[in-house]
């Protein structure tokens, strides 16, 4: 909502505050100021002039040169303008100004003639369209009166953004009453009587069909109009709030709609049908309108229409039919000034998609005691600016003529619900600032009557916050409330996650954070086939971009996406994490599954910073990605049913955006927890990836279900360990690591660690086999070992892996 | 003799004190312990002009000290000499870059969301979260929000169906919390939340934290106690702090909090759109339909909730001036916090 401080001052005098001072107290009541804005400040240094001399030039038929008084001297001024005269009263820019157009005025010669300056028409001056001459400001006696004084058009425009509850304030007068709690004074009627409207032998009648949809329809015929442009300050005024001046009638209707807050519509009398207004939702297929924009919009059954004896001619609140419009040639018409069913209104003015400063008005809700005033008020404006003559009777039906809301206001409620003591007549008094009637019933309660304008006040508690701005929230004291000591609730998911996120900090990865909506499409370059479950999308109806359309039901794409990005900015060495939500839309119309994910991603350098220098050569593979999984999990102490390794190669259950040559299953007993390896090449290629990428995944709702190992302090060994290595040759396709597992799985006496220190392939060793050299911890905790009790154990555990594993001993010769 | 003997002993343990290379060290040894010249030799070679009763005391004193001497020297050579050593061997370059594991670092925007819920866990608030879709009854309905109310023109929403959305706030868990526990309650709900705006301020998916707390007899006075002592904690310092008149459907009164210009300082500059303040969140006392609707009496009980934009207090505490920059997870950025 726009205003001007002209028009403010029109309703209450605001003599004795700057606009910065208006600005910053309506803020603080809740009309937060977005700007304020000094009107025609480029008019300043433009000053009023007098032609005294002119003369032709003596090189241009066309010019003339002038000699002008600024006010301070006599100047000379090449003017090219046809109503330039001896005499004249103008308006001078001079060397050095800026026009509002951006045009800097210089001292030149035109056509070898010195002109110092320029005598400026009405829209080198941004004032108006007028560019047929110089402006002509008769009636000026000051040459060197800034022209901005002159004119009085010093003003100031200020806009306030509205909160939905306060319709009341979107008009000048509405932010006059609130201006006037702190001026003080009352603020201005719209007019000074109202016509009483009877209805009666006006020539046509009002119906109205749906009395829920529009509480009150008041119209008035005028004839003998004049459509023409309205007066420049009106312009003015219209222009200054960011509306297009367009004619008499149709700005007049405008004007009054912003002073007072109430829309009103002017009809074409002539071409209604039948002299009815029928108030009415769509009948007999009627199924569209063409409204004054010019486009056909298609009627649905609960619109609430005007029309007249045959057809609909207005969308009732929110825009008016093409048919019955104002033209240049219309001399009658009639002023409808009603209220709507702000529901009814917003439904029709979205599904049409024609919000309106009427529909703005209606849908937020209009005083329908405003109807008649400012239908009087239009009227009266229309018989100075179009020389309308208005009936002397119009109409006015108010089925819905509502009782003023009287409500109750407990003093003791205000003081407790503000933490603050307030008297019972203090209370009255900020009520009475802003026109409420109260009255007192006992010492602490009153009776509040609200007026009808304040279409928000309908509660005890709407009042308490009328009593809260009004004291200022600054004056209100501040506390602490005491409440029951009580230990906050856990949210173990929540602690889980922040520990994985500590704990993979600390492997050198950077959180990311990740859109929740993405694009379909990466679920095919993720490779899933059609029935995998992540291809049960939550699906967006109105996305912004087919890149978001739908819910994430993985974290893998976005992270890849963010790896591209990486290295396009060079920067291919990249470790990121993402902590979210997964959706998976199980059953249609219901929420979606939401499911807490982890998901890493690491490329390139394993140690980027300090690489050349101390490090050359280190590409991360799939073994930094193993042991940051393996890590995450020791540390989070999560663990496998007894025995069983959480991490295990399961060809049927890799994932298809994983490489299947590298690929691990995080699981137990059956459940899938995570997976980690590297990324599919056909993914990467499709995420425009050129180099391999690993990542580990973890579904942190199954992680937390996982047995959590307690924490539990083992002494420290009094007696020394004895290691023994042995060096098995064994085929090259047994995995090593289930050497290690087969001696781990069978507990042995005294045996404490063991550990893979060599993986060798190569001479001397045989083709197809590999050399795997264990090292062997033995420990007892009662005494120190001999020789001949580890022997005993270590020669049962080389025996019983040869024969596992088709193993030998590696030759002396081998070493 | 037994003073001359003392003088010597301290001028020499002095003289290896300022000792600091090896060519100095050469230069005590002759001066003070040479064979030939050495003072220490000298005195002791004195020895045989004293008076025999006295011979046997000045004499031990004398080796005595010159055995100390000997035991500082030895000690000093020593010292010298592991670092002529280093030296020799090419020393440590200080000025090289430290060697180091990489080592990440959060989001800012988990950054700063962690700080917010630690300062409320401090003030014994409960943290949940709940789902980003959500029902229209949820995110609109429980918070006095009907369908047509033109409030919901603050929200630009995020549709699945008809009845179910992207949340647009944190607030739908006040009503999921509520219905399940009776007062006292303070919680906070860190979460991700979604509105259809993308601008160089806006960005279609957003972090906000939500707290309420109820009890019987919260006033708005506590509101204005637990929000100053939350920005004054939050910001490092005690900021000016404005409570603004406002409006939510779910709130009555409704206030903005505004804290004096971070960049400016309340002056009035680019960021603070010349106001001198910026607008740091949204709260008041929890509107008593919404009460009424999880079952609780607005005459028994009373509360106040809030809502703060976590990007925007990033922004605000960082100086970062492009909220895209958040999810574009360029390491560049994500190094800096």
């Amino acid at each position: 909502m726009k205003f001007t401080l002209s028009w403010l001052n029109q309703f209450i005098s605001t003599e004795g505050y700057t606009a910065a001072q208006i600005s910053d107290r309506l803020t603080m009541l809740g009309l937060e100021v977005d700007s304020v804005e000094e009107l025609f400040v480029d008019l300043i240094p433009i000053v009023v002039a007098r032609v005294t001399e002119v003369s032709k030039h003596p090189d241009a038929d066309k010019l003339t040169v002038c000699s002008v008084d600024n006010g301070e001297e006599v100047v000379q001024v090449v003017c090219g303008a046809p109503n330039v005269r001896a005499g004249m009263w103008t308006a001078i820019a001079q060397p050095g100004v800026k026009l509002p157009d951006g045009t800097k005025i210089k001292k030149s010669k035109v056509r070898g003639v010195v002109s110092a300056g320029m005598l400026c028409s009405a829209r080198e001056l941004g004032l108006n369209s007028d560019h047929s001459g110089i402006l002509d400001l008769e009636g000026q006696t000051a040459a060197g009166l800034p022209l901005i004084d002159a004119l009085g058009l010093r003003d100031t425009v200020i806009e306030v953004d509205l909160t939905p509850n306060r319709p009341d304030c979107a008009s000048v007068r509405g932010i006059a009453r609130e201006v006037s709690s702190f001026v003080g004074g009352t603020v201005k009627s719209l007019v000074d009587r109202i016509t009483p409207l009877s209805g009666r032998e006006v020539g046509y009648e009002v119906v109205i069909r749906d009395p829920e949809l529009c509480p009150r329809y008041t119209a008035r015929k005028l004839s003998n109009v004049v459509i023409g442009p309205s007066p420049m300050w009106m312009q003015q005024q219209l222009t200054a709030v960011g509306m297009r001046p367009i004619n008499n009638i149709v700005d007049i209707t405008n004007y009054v709609m912003l002073e007072s807050g109430q829309p009103l519509h002017a009809f074409d009398f002539t071409t209604l049908k039948g002299g009815k207004i029928i108030v009415r939702r769509p009948e007999n297929g009627e199924t569209s309108i063409a409204t004054l924009d010019g486009s056909q919009r298609q009627l649905d059954p609960d619109m609430l229409l005007i029309c007249d004896a045959e057809r609909p001619i207005a969308v009732a609140g929110v825009m008016g039919g093409l048919e019955t419009e104002i033209a240049d040639s219309t001399t009658t018409i009639l002023i409808e000034s009603a209220c709507f069913n702000p529901v009814s209104i917003r439904r029709t003015a979205r599904k049409l998609g024609i919000p309106s400063e009427a529909s703005y008005r209606f849908e937020r809700g209009v005083d329908p005691n405003l109807a008649d005033a400012a239908l009087e008020r239009a009227v009266n404006l229309m018989a100075l600016y179009a020389g309308a003559t208005a009936d002397p009777d119009g109409v006015d039906v108010y089925p819905g003529n509502i009782t003023a809301v009287k409500l109750q206001l407990r003093i003791g409620k205000v003081c407790s619900l503000l933490g603050m003591t307030l008297s019972r007549d203090q209370v009255a008094g900020f009520l009475e600032s802003i026109e409420f009637h109260v009255v007192a019933i006992d010492e602490a309660t009153l009776e509040v009557t609200v007026p009808s304008f304040r279409v928000d006040i309908e509660r005890e508690i709407d009042l308490i916050e009328e009593v809260a701005r009004l004291v200022g929230y600054n004056e209100i004291p501040t506390s602490l409330p005491s409440i029951r000591m009580d230990y906050p609730k856990r949210d173990e998911l929540r602690e889980l996650r922040q520990e994985a996120a500590r704990i993979l900090l600390a492997q050198g990865f950077f959180e990311a954070i990740n859109y929740s909506f993405v694009a379909e499409s990466h679920l095919n370059l993720c490779r899933l086939s059609a029935d995998d479950p992540r291809r049960r999308v939550t699906r967006l109806l109105n996305p912004l971009s087919e890149e978001q359309a739908v819910m994430r039901s993985m974290l893998l794409p976005g992270l890849l996406e963010n790896v591209r990005r990486n290295i396009n900015f060079q920067r291919p060495d990249v470790r990121l994490f993402e902590t979210g939500k997964t959706f998976l839309q199980e059953q249609e119309g219901a929420l979606p599954e939401e499911q807490m994910y982890l998901c890493a991603v690491l490329t390139g350098l394993r140690f980027p910073e300090g690489e050349s220098l101390y490090y050359s050569g280190l590409e991360s593979d799939f073994l930094d990605v193993k042991g940051v999984a393996v890590n995450l999990l020791q540390t989070l102490r999560r663990t496998a049913v007894s025995g069983e390794s959480l991490f295990q190669v399961k060809p049927e259950l890799v994932q298809p955006y994983c490489d299947p040559a590298c690929a691990v299953v995080i699981m137990t007993d059956d459940t899938v927890v995570g997976s980690l390896g590297a990324v599919h090449p056909e993914t990467l290629k499709g995420f425009g990836v050129k180099q391999p990428v690993y990542f580990v995944e973890i579904n942190l709702h199954k992680l937390l279900t996982l047995e959590k190992k307690a924490k539990q302090f083992v002494a420290l060994p009094k007696y020394p360990s004895v290691k023994r290595d042995i060096s098995l040759v064994v085929p090259d396709a047994v995995p090593a690591g289930n050497l290690l597992q087969a001696v781990r799985s069978q507990s042995h006496k005294h045996l404490e660690s063991v550990e893979i220190f060599d993986v060798y392939r190569g001479k001397p060793i045989r083709e197809g086999c590999k050399s795997v050299a264990l090292s062997l911890t033995y420990r007892s905790a009662t005494s120190t070992l001999d020789d001949q009790s580890v022997d005993k154990v270590h020669e049962k555990i080389v025996k019983s892996l040869m024969a596992d594993f088709n193993a030998r001993y590696r030759e002396g010769s081998e070493v | 003799m037994e003073n001359e003997l003392l003088r010597l002993k301290q001028e020499a343990e002095e003289a290896l004190g300022g000792v600091q290379n090896p060519a100095q060290l050469e230069a005590f040894r002759v001066k003070y312990l040479g064979r030939k010249g050495g003072l220490l030799t000298g005195v002791l070679r004195q020895l045989g002009a004293v008076s025999p009763e006295d011979r046997p005391r000045l004499g031990q004193l004398a080796n005595d000290i010159k055995q100390a001497i000997e035991g500082r020297f030895d000690e000093k050579k020593e010292l010298l000499g592991s670092a002529l050593q280093a030296g020799a061997s090419g020393a440590v370059d200080l000025s090289l870059p430290g060697r180091f594991l990489p080592f990440g670092k959060l989001h800012p925007v988990t950054q700063v969301m962690e700080e917010i819920c630690s300062i409320f866990e401090g003030l014994g608030f409960a943290v949940a979260e709940g789902p980003d879709v959500e029902s229209d009854y949820y995110n609109f309905e429980a918070l006095n929000i009907p369908k047509h109310h033109p409030a919901r023109d603050m929200h630009d929403t995020f549709y699945v169906t008809d009845s179910i959305l992207l949340r647009t706030h944190t607030s739908p868990m006040q009503a999921r919390i509520m219905e399940k526990q009776d007062p006292p309650l303070r919680y906070i709900a860190p979460g991700k939340v979604y509105r259809c705006d993308s601008d160089i301020t806006h960005t279609p998916m957003f972090h906000q934290v939500e707290g309420f707390l109820v009890d019987k007899e919260v006033s708005f006075a506590d509101l204005k106690g637990v929000l100053t002592s939350f920005t004054h904690k939050m910001f490092e310092k005690e900021l000016a702090l404005r409570f603004r008149p406002s409006f939510f459907p779910f709130t009555e009164p409704s206030a903005e909090v505004d804290i004096a210009c971070v960049i400016c300082g309340g002056s009035g500059c680019r960021v603070c759109k010349r106001t001198g303040w910026l607008e740091i969140l949204g709260s008041g006392l929890i509107d008593p339909e919404v009460l009424k609707m999880v079952g609780y009496d607005p005459d028994v009980y009373s509360g106040f909730a809030f809502g703060l934009g976590v990007e925007r207090i990033a922004m605000l505490k960082y100086g970062i001036d492009d909220i895209r920059l958040y999810y574009e997870n360029d390491l560049r950025f994500l190094s800096q916090f």
